[in-house]
Formats: structure tokens, C-alpha cells, sequence
């Protein structure tokens, strides 16, 4: 199985995204540094191949949340409106920028993914306690409900600072179109600070958010021709079955582990993208 | 102040379907353009060839969340919420218009 193979690829990706559903994680932030600094692909082919990947999972695994009623599809609709102008820019910036600018930006999401991924996150929902506020949220009734698997009860919430919200997709949509990857780093504080969603919904919303966002900037690519069959095929088939297997996964394995796990190998993949962008290459590979 | 909850039980069921019957269909036709080159059928006609079935695969993927998009302009029209018919519409438009440019981009390189 030589590297850059379909059956290299569709291992490699079904293994990232194995690796990234268990820990609720979208795929794309393993497989672009995989495929550049092993696979001996370009960034900006691994870039477009990752984000077909991003695609996919997306719409893999958005059934089960929405049939929980975790995902508020209203907040998604809204929030795309800033995430796809996004990734237009993002898309429109990417073919200015040079390839080490974009290894330099994609070793610091990795570093801030690893350090997001430390921190635990807290909830910080607002409860809905009835006051009539006179903002965007209300205007576009954004509120909802849910209910909670663990003590059967409808949680409601209200949806705060919806314009800082805005602002945040904005710049998740941009990063998500240069680096190919789903940007839950910048999404899930935005949901999580900004709006104040509770945890569930935030990660159902931002993964329901996640396959529209892409496709905006996986469109363009696409039509630019970008998009290589021979790379994107494989690493989408593998990513949609890694992403079942993930999500089995996050059930049986313990979190904490697993977690220290991801943290060294964001680390280890941070340091030799920042190398690439140095021009140091030490897997051999041109990127 | 629940009916200030707005929930779409409906639409989030039909997206779900969707969504879900939508990914395996594409990575169905993009595990048969994979496998086209090793199980070699007969009767395949030759204008089918592996890179153009997995193209048109990779191309249902990226129109399924643009098709989610569709539907929920259409149901959100429906219920005459016409605010979010926009909002929707305007997602849309903003798609649409990147794929265009991307286009445009192609035909405007030299050679």
C-alpha cells in the first residue's frame, strides 16, 4: 500500500475520521496534514479533498441529531448566511496566499485545537427565564427547547449576542475554505460564548452547519476543477465509514485517554506543518 | 413563553431522510467508480470511466447540504414564515454564486 494510493488514501482517511468522530471531531483537521506531509499532495488538492470529506461526515451523522431535536436548524440558517460569505472569501484569499502561509495558518489552528481540546468546555446556556428581550435572537425567534436524554426534561434556551455570533461563523466559514477543515475550533466557542447555546445543541448545530459551509467553498473549488477525483473519492468514501466507526467508538472508549492521545498528535502534526512552512520537508515528500 | 419556541419536528424528520439516504447514495456511486477499474464488468459503456463516475459522485455530495438548503426554503415559504424564506434564499444565492465565480475564474485563465 504505497502512499498516495486509492487504497493509502481511503485507509488514512477512514482512520482520521475513526479518530475525529470518537471525539466529535470532524476529519479534515488529520487529513490534510496527512495527505501533505505523507501522501506527497499538494495543499491546495488536499485542501479540496478534505473538504468533499467534510461534506460528507457532515451529512453522515447529522440524522441521529436531528431526530433528538438537538439541532436548531433555525440558528444553522441564520449562522450560514455568515459562514458560507466566508468561505467564499476564504476561497477567493486562497489562491493569493503562498502554499507556506497556509501551512503556518493550518499549524496554528492545530496548536489552538490542542488547547481547546485541554480545556473542557462549560456550559454556559442562558435560561430561558421568561424576560422579554428586546434583540436580534427574539426578533428572529430563535429560543428553543430540547430534550435532555439524561433526566428526560425539556431544556429551553435562549440565544444570546447573536451579532458576535455572526462575526465568529464569518471567520470560521474563511478558515474553514483555506485549510479545508470543518473549523469546529472556531465554531464551537462562537456557540458556545457568544450565543450561549447549551453543549448538545452547539455540536449538533455546528456539525449540521458544517456540510452547508463546505460546500460553498467545495462548490467553487469544484468549479474551478480543483476538486481531483483520483484523491477526493477515496478520501470521502473512507471518511464517511470512519465517521460511523467514530461514533460507535465515542460509546465504548474511554474519553480522557483518548483525549491526551489527540492532544500529542495535533502537537506532533502543528510542529511539522510549521516546518513545511519553513520549508523543511522531513517525510521526504514535495508538497 | 413557550410558544416562543419555534420547532420544525417535520422538516427536521425529512431533512434527516434526506441527508442520510443522500450520503450513501453518493458514496455509492464513488465506491463503484473506485471499484470499476478491478471488478471490470462487461457492458459497461466506455464513456463510463472510473474518474467520471467519481466526479459525479463527489458532485452529489456537494449538492446534498445545497439540497438541504432548497428544502428548507421551500417548507419555511410554505409555512409562510417568509423571514426565513429569505434568510434561506439568501444562503442559497451566496452558494450559487461562489460556484459561479469559480467558473468564471476557469474561463478566465490563460491557455
Amino acid at each position: 500500500m504505497s502512499p498516495g494510493s486509492d487504497a493509502w488514501l481511503f485507509a488514512v482517511s477512514l482512520g482520521a475520521s475513526a479518530l475525529g468522530g470518537a471525539l466529535g471531531m470532524a476529519s479534515g483537521i488529520f487529513i490534510v496534514p496527512i495527505l501533505t506531509l505523507f501522501g506527497g499532495v499538494g495543499i491546495r488538492a488536499a485542501v479540496a479533498a478534505s473538504l468533499v470529506s467534510v461534506i460528507a461526515c457532515s451529512c453522515g451523522s447529522a440524522a441521529p441529531f436531528l431526530r433528538g431535536g438537538l439541532t436548531n436548524i433555525r440558528v444553522a440558517i441564520v449562522l450560514e448566511t455568515a459562514t458560507t460569505l466566508g468561505a467564499l472569501s476564504g476561497v477567493g484569499l486562497a489562491g493569493m496566499l503562498p502554499a507556506s502561509a497556509l501551512f503556518a495558518l493550518f499549524a496554528a489552528i492545530l496548536l489552538l485545537s490542542a488547547r481547546q481540546m485541554l480545556a473542557r468546555r462549560a456550559d454556559m446556556t442562558a435560561v430561558a427565564d421568561g424576560a422579554e428581550a428586546r434583540d436580534w435572537a427574539s426578533a428572529l425567534r430563535l429560543h428553543s427547547c430540547y430534550r435532555d436524554q439524561a433526566s428526560g426534561r425539556e431544556v429551553a434556551y435562549r440565544v444570546r449576542r447573536l451579532p458576535l455570533g455572526l462575526a465568529l461563523m464569518y471567520g470560521a466559514g474563511l478558515i474553514s475554505a483555506l485549510l479545508g477543515i470543518g473549523s469546529g475550533v472556531l465554531k464551537i466557542p462562537a456557540m458556545d460564548t457568544a450565543l450561549r447555546l447549551p453543549i448538545k445543541v452547539s455540536s449538533a448545530t455546528s456539525n449540521f452547519m458544517i456540510g452547508v459551509t463546505a460546500a460553498a467553498s467545495a462548490g467553487a473549488y469544484f468549479a474551478r476543477g480543483d476538486v481531483d477525483p483520483a484523491i477526493a473519492g477515496p478520501v470521502a468514501l473512507g471518511s464517511v465509514l470512519g465517521a460511523l466507526l467514530g461514533a460507535r467508538l465515542l460509546m465504548a472508549v474511554s474519553g480522557e485517554r483518548l483525549r491526551l492521545l489527540f492532544v500529542v498528535v495535533l502537537l506532533a502534526l502543528a510542529v511539522q506543518m510549521l516546518l513545511l512552512a519553513c520549508g523543511i520537508h522531513l517525510t521526504g515528500h514535495a508538497a | 413563553m413557550t410558544a416562543d419556541f419555534v420547532r420544525h419536528p417535520r422538516l427536521e424528520r425529512l431533512l434527516a431522510r434526506v441527508l442520510r439516504s443522500g450520503t450513501w447514495l453518493a458514496s455509492g456511486v464513488i465506491a463503484l467508480g473506485l471499484a470499476l477499474p478491478v471488478i471490470d464488468w462487461p457492458g459497461i459503456p466506455p464513456a463510463l470511466t472510473s474518474p467520471r463516475i467519481i466526479t459525479a459522485g463527489i458532485a452529489l455530495l456537494i449538492f446534498l447540504p445545497v439540497l438541504r438548503v432548497v428544502l428548507m426554503l421551500i417548507v419555511f415559504f410554505r409555512e409562510g414564515d417568509y423571514r426565513f424564506g429569505a434568510i434561506a434564499t439568501l444562503v442559497l444565492v451566496i452558494i450559487v454564486l461562489g460556484a459561479a465565480l469559480g467558473m468564471h475564474e476557469v474561463g478566465s485563465l490563460p491557455g
